[in-house]
């Protein structure tokens, strides 16, 4: 945190930039006597992918899950807005407008692709009849199954055609969109993607990484968890490096080089 | 090579009519050879007495498919059938309590009973296979003690007895026959067209059209065959208006729907924020009741409760049995509650047809194992082929 102004963020592009949608600031976590966060700034802007790269055990996993409300962090602050927000659970920050895109995707395989994207979630018939349970009120397949499809239409994704596949039967990628589809589906404005590309071949990991720069253009803030430098560097706006808790840096990918990143990951230069 | 036999499996099974296919493909083969080996296994009469022997089995399928969509396993179905029907029969033919307040009786100590042992499940974390199997050992004993030490109790209540033994004239049964066909093609037809107008994927016409009249064969012939001996009786229309509630409820409700995922996938669906404790308890109160039904309808087919007709026969694993060659996975998380009738079917033609064709105990007991294995091989084949890509 001290040395975060070894590069700090230059406004010299032309382009206009967000203003910053949502901040974590002086995040601590300890786990015994290691610390797991050591008064960790981090910043967003809508509209913007930011690469989020370090070692293993840097603290990035950390710091998603502190965002995403999955594990509390013992001292610090979330800003949505300039506004402080608490986030205490996962249930709060998907109220707040945060998903978590988890490596392992959370999909049921046995269910369609509709059902996945609605799971929990549900559009019903009578939902304004209360004396009849929430659970028991008869699930509106159509509109389910159209607003799937728009879904997966804003996103670009084409390779999906029929919405009544079962994800069993989909490839990585195409379950990669799915969850993602889900994550943005909802009136969510911070996207975290945990390693979306870790498990993919060439071909379905471009289609990801296509997706997420479809999400920068829906004017989503993005943060992008990959120890694949190739992939930070073609779809990151900026990268914040990691390291034993800390937060090193914040790069601007236009004036920095692979190389910079890895000294930076591996030295804390 | 079998790798891809095993995906084409896999993709056959993941279709609505295919998930149907094969039981019903083993059923029709079934009825083929022994209609030539035993002619008289195709008689109306015994088509009759056939349906009425799957009810039972049919009655605990049905509800066991419940907690195996959820990838649990209810070992105590048929003790808890002993447990209502006995608590029935003390009720209504020692207690003087009138026979439907007894059923209702039964019916709820079903539910309690499976609620019971679904709270335990779900809170104290035990394996369901191991809750209900010692549900099976307690509510044998409790059992035995209902019923005393005659180990027995006869019934003769004119209301139980009516549930299995009342048929409907024919003229209403082919009324409400007519009446399943044409709300089936409606909602075929309206599906369509609603699908149609969002734009959204449909099926083939022609699957459509061939699903429509394999509906109303189907349906129209039972009618037939059971009017040309006694007409539709009572009790099947008492379990298909159940199994056609429960096969709403676990596809067309968010409830259905949490239980897929529950057994597709316990920490996505506790992630989205499905209540496993919530749905464990629910699911295991309705086998709970369903055990009950089927327990009363026993009751009333026999005339009498005893421990062997429930507890210490062969029940418990025909139910489950004909739950899984009716397609649902032992492994959670695919099924049909109308499979498992089919299921049933398949059991109960399969002991129909080999007592008729002379056969002891001995091979009947080889043969069920036989159809068991090939359904529960089935299962595994194809459940690897959707997860392995």
């Amino acid at each position: 945190m001290n040395n975060n102004n070894i590069n700090p963020l230059k406004n010299t592009s032309s382009e206009q930039t967000n203003p910053i949608h949502f901040s974590a600031q002086g995040i601590m976590k300890k786990f015994g006597g290691i610390d797991a966060l050591n008064d960790v700034n981090f910043e967003l802007r809508r509209g913007e992918v930011m690469g989020l790269v370090g070692d293993n055990g840097a603290g990035k996993s950390t710091l998603m899950k502190a965002i995403s409300g999955a594990q509390l962090c013992d001292s610090g602050a979330f800003f949505i807005d300039g506004e402080e927000v608490k986030i205490n659970s996962p249930h709060d920050a998907s109220r707040k407008g945060i998903q978590i895109v988890y490596q392992d995707l959370a999909l049921c395989e046995n269910l369609d692709v509709t059902a996945n994207l609605f799971l929990g979630n549900e559009i019903r018939y009578l939902d304004n009849l209360k004396i009849i349970p929430r659970a028991l009120r008869p699930l509106n397949h159509l509109s389910m199954e159209e607003q799937t499809k728009a879904a997966l239409r804003k996103l670009k994704v084409h390779t999906i055609t029929s919405m009544r596949t079962k994800i069993g039967f989909l490839s990585g990628g195409q379950r990669q969109s799915i969850a993602i589809a889900r994550a943005t589906k909802s009136d969510s404005t911070i996207v975290l993607l945990d390693e979306p590309t870790a498990a993919l071949g060439v071909s379905q990991t471009k289609e990801v990484l296509q997706l997420v720069k479809r999400l920068r253009e829906t004017n989503h803030a993005v943060v992008l968890i990959s120890h694949n430098l190739n992939n930070i560097f073609e779809v990151c706006d900026r990268i914040t490096v990691m390291r034993q808790g800390e937060n090193i840096g914040v790069f601007d990918t236009k004036d920095t080089t692979p190389d910079q990143v890895v000294s930076s990951i591996t030295r804390g230069e | 090579m079998l790798k891809n036999m095993q995906e084409k499996i896999g993709y056959l099974r993941e279709t609505q009519l295919g998930s149907f296919i094969p039981v019903l493909l083993a059923l029709i083969a079934i009825w083929v050879y022994f209609g030539i080996v035993e002619p008289v296994f195709l008689s109306p009469r015994n088509f009759y007495f056939l349906f009425m022997q799957s009810a039972v089995v049919g009655t605990l399928a049905v509800g066991v498919t419940l907690v195996l969509l959820m990838g649990d396993i209810d070992l105590s179905i048929a003790t808890v059938a002993g447990v209502c029907a006995a608590i029935v029969a003390v009720l209504s033919t020692k207690m003087g309590v009138s026979a439907p307040i007894a059923c209702l009786a039964g019916l709820g100590a079903g539910a309690l009973l499976g609620g019971i042992m679904g709270t335990i499940i779900a809170y104290f974390r035990v394996p369901s296979f191991v809750v209900t199997l010692a549900g099976l050992l307690g509510f044998q004993g409790l059992m035995m003690k209902i019923l005393g030490i005659h180990g027995a109790i006869n019934v003769r209540d004119p209301f139980i007895r009516g549930l299995t033994t009342t048929t409907l004239p024919d003229s209403i049964g082919l009324i409400l026959a007519a009446i399943g066909i044409i709300i089936f093609g409606l909602a075929i037809w309206n599906n369509r067209r609603a699908r149609n107008a969002k734009n959204l994927d449909n099926d083939l016409l022609y699957v459509s059209i061939i699903k429509f009249i394999f509906f109303s064969t189907l349906v129209l012939t039972a009618t037939l065959i059971l009017n040309a001996y006694r007409g539709v009786p009572l009790t099947i229309i008492i379990l298909l208006s159940i199994t056609g509630f429960l096969g709403w409820l676990t596809t067309s409700t968010s409830y259905g729907r949490a239980m897929f995922a529950v057994g597709g996938n316990l920490e996505s669906a506790r992630r989205v924020g499905i209540s496993i404790e919530y749905m464990r308890i629910s699911a295991f109160a309705l086998v709970g009741f369903m055990a009950a039904v089927g327990g009363i309808i026993g009751a009333s087919r026999y005339a009498s409760v005893s421990f062997n007709a429930f507890a210490g026969g062969p029940l418990l694993l025909e139910a489950i049995g004909a739950a899984v060659i009716g397609g649902t996975s032992l492994f959670g998380g695919r099924g049909s509650v109308w499979n498992a009738i089919l299921g049933a079917l398949v059991i109960g033609s399969l002991g129909n047809g080999l007592d008729l064709a002379g056969a002891r105990a001995a091979d009947k007991l080889m043969f069920s194992g036989a159809i068991l294995l090939i359904a529960v091989t089935l299962d595994a084949v194809t459940r690897g082929a959707a997860s392995r890509k």
